[in-house]
This record gives C-alpha cells, sequence and structure tokens, in this order.
C-alpha cells in the first residue's frame, strides 16, 4: 500500500545561477492549502522576492515555475503549468502558462515550484534528475531552435521520456515577445515576454527527470468526480465543435459578433473564409490531440502537404490565425508557417502578430519607409512580409531590432506619434477579439493584471447567462445583456476573473473547464468539481467558496505586485482607439466605438466589488485583510500605496 | 497462482483477449490523442497513485502529431517467460494471461530486455517487473480512454479489424491520407518499428543467454 499522501510533491526547489548553491526547501502544506499552487505559489513568491527595485533583466529578478496543484494526476485536462516573473514587456507582474509534459515530471521528480535566481555567466542548462540538480554547459545547444534543442536535449541525455523547457533564439536575443517552450513545442509560456527573462540568465534550458508517485488520497471520489466531469462534458453543446475543430472553431464566434480585430483592430470584418475551421480540418490537420489527461481533444498539429512550405508540421491555435488577421493575412499556409517559424524561433504569436500590425500601419501612413525596413516592403495582408519581418525580430535583425522591444517601446523609437498605433494594455499587445460594442470586454482587457488578456477574466460569461441568473449572481438582469448592459457588469467581471483564477491555481485548461455553452455547466465544471477533484486528491474540505476566494487572493496580489510598481486606476485602461475610431464591419459591433463614461461606471462597479478604492484603483486594507494578507496590505502602507 | 487470481473473474474463460489499439483513419477525432490518460489511471488502478513510469501500458510519441498506445501483447510463447531465471513468469492457461508472481521477481530485469514490444515495466522503487494482466477483465486503460481508440478484443476479432482496417486505406489510400495522415502513418510505420524493436532484444536475449 503505497502511503497516503496528497497532489503535492512536497518540495521547493531553488537555483542561483550565480553562485551555483541549489537549495531545496519542504513545501509547508498550510501555505500550499491557502494558495492552491501554479498561479497562486508563483504570485506570492514573486511579491516577496522582487520588490520595485529589481528591473526584469536585473539578475536578482525571479523566473517561477509552478505546476497546477492537479497537475501530474489523472484528473481531466490538469495540464497546466505557469511561470511567473517580472515582465520585461509590462514592467509589471508577469506570467505565462503553458500545457506539456515538463510540469508533471518536476512534481514526479519531488518539487512543487522551480525558483530561478541570478543569472549565469556563459549559456547554461539545468539536469534536475530526480535529487540530483546540475548546472551544465550549454554551448552545445546556444543559438539552436526550439525543437532542435529540445531533440539535442533528449539525445545527449540518453532518456526520450524527460520533460523540456527551452528558449529559442529569440529568447537568447531577450527580445521581449519571446516565450518559453515546454518539450519541444507542446506548450508555451507565450506573453509577457518570459522566454527574455530566461535568455537574460544565460539559461538555454531545463531537462528534468522523475520518478515519483504523485499521490491521491480519496480515490473512490476522485472517481466519482471523473464520472461526473465525463457526464457533463457528453452534455455540453460546447464540446463536440472544440472536438472537430479545436480551437479554430472560436473563428465562428468572431464572425457571429464582427469583432475581428483586422488590419491592427481597425476592421471587425474581413475576408475571413480562406480561414474556414473546416479549411484547417480538412486540407491541414493531423488529427484530433490533446494535452495530458485532456478528454476534449482541442488541440491541433497541422501539416501542410504541399506547395511552398511543404513538409511543415507544427502546433497551432486560433490566436495564431487572429493574429494573422490582425496583420490582414488570410492565407492557411502562410498562417500555419507562421506559427511554425514562431514555434521554432520561440516567440509569442499574439505579441508578434500585433507588434507586426503595428509595424504595417505605421508603414502604411509613411512613419516608417523603405529606408528603415530595408526594402522589405511591410502591407498588409502579405504573409511573405509577416514572416520575413518576423524572423529579423527574433534574430533582432535591422527593423527587427526596433520591433523586438514590442509595439509600445518600438513607437516611442519611431516617434512621430506612432504611439496611437500601438494596440496595448500596460505594454502588451491586445489578444482575442476587438471590444467595441461589447463594454465589459473592454473593461476586462483593461483590468487584467498582466496586460491585454482575455484569459485573465471570462467575459463571455455574459453571452451564456440569462437574466434570472444575471439577477441571481450579479445583482441585476443586465448583467445578460452583452451590448447594452451595465449594471451588474463590474460585478459579473470580478467573479468572473476570481473563477477563471481557480484553474490556473490547479492547473486545469480554461477550454475544458472555463468555456461552456451554458452557465451552470460552466459553475458545475469550473468551481464545483474543480474544487471536488482538489478535495479528492488533497483530502481537503474546501468549500466552493472558498475555491473561489483562494481565486480572488492570487488575483489581489498580483494586483498589488503592480500596485506596488505604481500602477493605479490610470493603467486599467484600452487603447484610445478603441474610444474614437468607430468598428468598421458587417456585425452587430458595427459602427461601435466603447463609450468611455460606459467604460467608467462599470470599472466603478468592478473595484467596488473588489473591495478597492473607486478613485485610485489601489486595494484598500480590509479587502486584503478579509484574504488573509495582513503582510501585504501592511507593506503597501508602509509605501502609501494602500486606497 | 498470480496474485491477482480473485481479480479475474472478469475474463470469459478460454478466450484470448488483448487489448487492442484500433485507429480510425476516416475520423480525425478517433485516433489516438495522446492525451495519456490511460497511463494515469492504469498506475492509479494498479499501484494507488499517479505514476506514468510504473504504467503498464505506454503511449509512444513518435513524431509531432503521431502517438500509439502499446502494451502488453499476453505471447501465446512469452519471451518474457523464457528469459526468466526464476521462473516467475507465468501463464495462465485458463485465462490466456502471462503473469509476474511478484514473490519469485528477484527484479534481475532480463524480461525487461527479452519483451520485444518493450512494454515489460519496472518499478525502480520495489525492484520488481510488472506487466498488464488486463486488470482482470475490465482494463482501466480502456475504460477511461477518452477517444475510444483502446478496445478488449479476443484474437481473431483482432484480425478481422485489423484486416478490415488495411483494406479500407488500400480502397481509398489519397482520401484517407488526406485526411487522416497520422492514421496512415501510423499503420505503415508501426509493423516496422515492432520489427525492428523485436529484432534488437532477441539480439539481446541471444547474448543473455550464452
Amino acid at each position: 500500500m503505497a502511503r497516503k499522501k496528497g497532489s503535492y510533491a512536497g518540495k521547493i526547489l531553488r537555483i542561483d545561477l550565480s553562485t551555483r548553491k541549489v537549495e531545496k526547501e519542504e513545501l509547508d502544506l498550510a501555505f500550499a492549502h491557502k494558495h492552491i499552487g501554479g498561479r497562486g505559489f508563483g504570485s506570492r513568491y514573486l511579491y516577496d522576492e522582487v520588490p520595485p527595485e529589481v528591473t526584469p533583466f536585473d539578475p536578482a529578478n525571479r523566473l517561477i515555475f509552478t505546476p497546477g496543484a492537479l497537475f501530474g494526476t489523472a484528473v481531466p485536462a490538469a495540464s497546466r503549468t505557469t511561470a511567473t516573473s517580472k515582465s520585461p514587456t509590462t514592467g509589471m507582474f508577469g506570467d505565462g502558462h503553458s500545457s506539456g509534459h515538463w510540469g508533471a515530471v518536476l512534481k514526479a521528480a519531488g518539487y512543487d515550484m522551480l525558483i530561478l535566481q541570478g543569472a549565469a555567466p556563459q549559456p547554461t542548462y539545468l539536469w534536475i534528475d530526480n535529487d540530483k540538480v546540475e548546472i551544465r554547459d550549454a554551448a552545445h545547444l546556444w543559438g539552436k531552435t526550439t525543437m532542435e534543442a529540445d531533440q539535442a536535449l533528449r539525445e545527449s541525455l540518453g532518456d526520450r521520456e524527460i520533460g523540456t523547457l527551452v528558449i529559442g533564439p529569440a529568447g537568447e536575443k531577450k527580445v521581449r515577445l519571446a516565450g518559453i517552450f515546454s518539450d519541444g513545442i507542446m506548450g508555451t509560456f507565450a506573453r509577457t515576454g518570459l522566454g527574455a527573462v530566461m535568455g537574460s540568465k544565460n539559461l538555454k534550458a531545463v531537462a528534468t527527470r522523475g520518478g515519483r508517485d504523485i499521490g491521491i488520497i480519496d480515490t473512490e471520489a476522485f472517481r466519482k468526480a471523473y464520472r461526473d466531469y465525463l457526464q457533463v462534458i457528453s452534455e455540453d453543446p460546447y464540446v463536440p465543435p472544440a472536438t472537430k475543430y479545436g480551437t479554430c472553431r472560436f473563428m465562428y464566434h468572431r464572425v457571429k459578433f464582427g469583432i475581428h480585430g483586422a488590419k491592427n483592430w481597425r476592421l471587425g470584418d474581413f475576408d475571413w473564409k480562406p480561414l474556414d475551421p473546416e479549411v484547417f480540418r480538412s486540407d491541414y490537420q493531423i488529427k484530433a490531440s490533446s494535452c495530458p489527461t485532456c478528454p476534449v481533444r482541442c488541440r491541433r498539429e497541422y501539416r501542410i502537404p504541399s506547395g511552398k512550405y511543404a513538409g511543415t508540421v507544427t502546433k497551432m491555435e486560433w490566436e495564431t490565425i487572429a493574429r494573422c488577421m490582425t496583420c490582414g493575412v488570410n492565407d492557411p499556409e502562410g498562417v500555419i508557417y507562421f506559427s511554425h517559424i514562431c514555434n521554432q524561433y520561440g516567440l509569442d504569436v499574439e505579441g508578434i502578430g500585433d507588434t507586426v500590425a503595428f509595424a504595417m500601419e505605421c508603414y502604411e501612413k509613411g512613419l516608417l519607409t523603405d529606408k528603415e525596413t530595408e526594402g522589405l516592403p511591410l502591407h498588409f495582408g502579405d504573409p511573405e512580409a509577416l514572416i520575413e519581418v518576423t524572423r529579423r525580430i527574433a534574430f533582432r535583425e535591422g527593423i527587427g531590432d526596433i520591433l523586438a522591444e514590442g509595439a509600445l517601446r518600438a513607437a516611442g523609437t519611431i516617434g512621430k506619434g506612432a504611439e496611437q498605433f500601438a494596440m496595448q494594455v500596460k505594454g502588451a499587445e491586445m489578444s482575442a477579439g476587438d471590444p467595441r460594442g461589447m463594454p465589459v470586454r473592454a473593461v476586462s482587457y483593461a483590468t487584467s493584471t498582466r496586460g491585454s488578456d482575455h484569459l485573465r477574466s471570462n467575459p463571455y460569461v455574459e453571452e451564456l447567462i440569462t437574466p434570472e441568473e444575471g439577477q441571481q449572481f450579479f445583482g441585476s438582469p443586465e448583467a445578460a445583456d452583452i451590448f447594452q448592459g451595465l449594471k451588474g457588469k463590474g460585478r459579473l467581471l470580478a467573479w468572473s476573473e476570481n473563477f477563471v483564477t481557480i484553474g490556473d491555481l490547479l492547473g486545469l485548461c480554461k477550454f475544458a473547464y472555463y468555456r461552456s455553452a451554458t452557465f451552470s455547466y460552466l459553475r458545475e465544471k469550473g468551481v464545483e468539481l474543480a474544487t471536488r477533484f482538489y478535495n479528492a486528491c488533497n483530502g481537503t474540505k474546501l468549500s466552493e467558496e472558498e475555491m473561489l476566494l483562494a481565486g480572488e487572493r492570487s488575483f489581489n496580489i498580483e494586483k498589488a505586485f503592480n500596485v506596488r510598481e505604481g500602477a493605479g486606476r490610470e493603467k486599467d485602461i484600452i487603447p484610445e482607439r478603441f474610444f474614437k475610431e468607430r468598428l468598421v464591419g458587417g456585425g452587430p459591433s458595427h459602427g461601435a466605438v466603447v463609450d468611455r463614461e460606459k467604460f467608467d461606471r462599470i470599472l466603478d462597479e468592478y473595484y467596488q466589488a473588489r473591495g478597492w478604492n473607486e478613485r485610485t484603483g489601489l486595494q484598500k486594507r480590509e479587502t486584503l485583510e478579509r484574504l488573509g494578507l495582513r503582510d501585504i496590505a501592511q507593506d503597501l502602507a508602509n509605501r502609501g500605496r494602500l486606497g | 497462482m498470480p496474485k491477482t487470481n480473485s481479480r479475474m473473474s472478469g475474463l470469459r474463460r478460454g478466450m484470448k483477449r488483448r487489448v487492442l489499439y484500433l485507429s480510425q483513419p476516416d475520423q480525425a477525432d478517433r485516433i489516438c490523442s495522446g492525451c495519456e490518460t490511460c497511463q494515469l489511471m492504469c498506475s492509479l488502478q494498479n499501484t494507488g497513485a499517479f505514476n506514468p513510469k510504473k504504467s503498464r501500458i505506454k503511449v509512444v510519441t513518435l513524431s509531432v502529431g503521431v502517438s500509439v498506445p502499446v502494451t502488453c501483447q499476453q505471447c501465446e510463447d512469452p519471451w518474457c517467460q523464457r528469459a526468466c531465471p526464476e521462473k516467475a513468469i507465468a501463464q495462465d492457461k485458463k485465462l490466456n494471461l502471462v503473469v509476474v508472481d511478484e514473490k519469485k521477481c528477484t527484479g534481475c530485469a532480463a524480461c525487461i530486455g527479452a519483451c520485444p514490444f518493450g512494454i515489460m515495466v519496472y518499478d525502480s522503487e520495489k525492484k520488481k517487473a510488472m506487466k498488464c494482466d488486463l486488470c482482470g477483465g475490465d482494463p482501466a486503460c480502456v475504460q477511461y480512454c477518452p477517444s475510444k481508440v483502446l478496445r478488449l478484443a479476443g484474437n481473431y476479432d483482432s484480425a478481422e479489424i485489423r484486416r478490415r482496417r488495411f483494406a479500407a486505406i488500400l480502397a481509398n489510400e489519397d482520401d484517407a491520407a488526406r485526411h487522416s495522415i497520422a492514421g496512415a502513418e501510423q499503420i505503415k510505420t508501426l509493423p516496422k518499428t515492432m520489427t525492428q524493436l523485436a529484432t534488437q532484444s532477441s539480439g539481446l536475449l541471444m547474448e543473455r543467454g550464452k
């Protein structure tokens, strides 16, 4: 009989790359049950260890990897790991989330958290083989693409079943749009430029081998929850199209609302037919594949069978297609190839897509000319221009060196009023669909703690709820009105931010738990089953309210981090374009702008719901104390940053 | 007698059964998705904890987007049994299973090197060999496979299914390949890989035999 142990591995591994010191600390279970795991662990440690004086590329900055609390178990779609650091893109709280094997392997090696600090003097990689930890020379890996480096590691270590994290050439060159890649191209810690932080530490890769058990306390409760989960997803109409098309299916959502964000967020309508999910499915998709333990199977790898890019095989998700549309590109093979090079060079497709779209608009408006681009015409809709400029960004060649800093910083270098074309929030480039016409979505991009992000909240909730549910949960039937509703929207946003954070604590995929066709399925999966799985695996008795509270706690720690960096209400804002320029498109949002007054009213209600000061956007002492964060309240008080 | 005797009652007597991998080349969502749920459910069922290293079924990823689950074929004349110096591996003639007697196993790993399919599993903590015993008739892997590509079938059933699948590909190879490159590829590469494995490990066995 295996000894009864929950889903935590039990240790924290800390490696100082400057002093080559390796430390192992015990994981305190009281801490674990308070902050749960994943994003919860990462945010708490980052707050405690990285004060405002530390800049993102300072060796004192931390890079923290935390597998979700349930990663490593067979809980469906529990396959997410969080990477946390001070972001070189925003200069504030930064994190990325990835699927892949590595997180489970880290836990199997015995660690719930990997904290990296310091910087190595020369290219280095880490070899974590259960208890044995080595800092090794990575001269043979430096310069390699993600897939090459992953393969080289597996070959040189003589084990194909290890887990790996690697950065590509872009991360090595501290491109602020670089991500960290898990197990080749299985998953990407994409947003907020964490690949550049890893590059600044001269760390090319982390290879890990683990053979320990991940425990479970109550197997019967687990099996029961598992069956209930399968039952929900077998009924939920959200699932079959996800299995059929993968994330490409979101095209139909964008078409329905006319919110493509094409040509640098000017057009809601776009010639999207060549990018129909059916085209990808019938002509390019290899099969319905999935991340570890996921029954939904919305992951996709694509192959280009013929033509100029024949033989290209890569993983691609919906956001790649969306960001190609931002650059006006609608050639499916160009899109797949673009995804391929981003994966190989180690780039974040969302950041790159928006940054290139920014450059294309500057080119269109004459702020960038053939002189700056060295003869490369940056026209909207040209896949070759997109692909070539992406390559230059990855290697910081010519114009690529300017754009590698991200849209906002590049706008500063270009000058001449280019800032108005940089579509970003807190310095992080936009993602997802156009918020004009849908006010709560606009506010959600603004309140995200890591810069513009649609996965930080789940404003899609408003599309699912009925007026009665709006009244019951958010205090107003208006919460269910997507276009005109105002009351209840702030509460809906605060709730949904807490709600999706649960997924990041536990390592659950948002597509498998935080998207649904109805609000009741959504709550059943995202709160009830998530809590039951956690309790079954760990023998705890957390209530659903306590789980939501844990989500709120993590969100508040991240907010406090940003507040300490100097960000208040003025930073919770979206680009001017959305307030000023009417959306050109064919959908229900046609002709809309974000109404500034409505935006402010929703934001007011949101701050109230959060217990933050409406005027300044800063947190109140009683809010932080209610969440068990007295020490953070004191720290902010000492700095005069309480609301 | 095998340790799991009481669990074997679920098996119909006298019928040879295997876990069979079925891809449906014309349905891209009925090919192994590579989710590895089978591995974790196997280890939970048989060890009480999650550990893919202790799973008796393994999902092998051949290349990006190509993954195939492999497990014990319950051979008629098992290589593992021949290789075992302790006579710890026995065939249960009634149930047509090959099982390891944990008490007799000394953990020498001769069977690991002998298995042509590479699916004898070594528990490095307990220092024992492990293998698939079909969970006594209701394998966890089959039960929880989300893509429903694992199935328990008799020898003759499985031959028929494989034959039909092969014929379908021959009949309309281009179409099958277009709709499911991986499906076609798995069918083309799998026997070759297995042959190579078999050749390599039999070489190892002969050396050990000397």
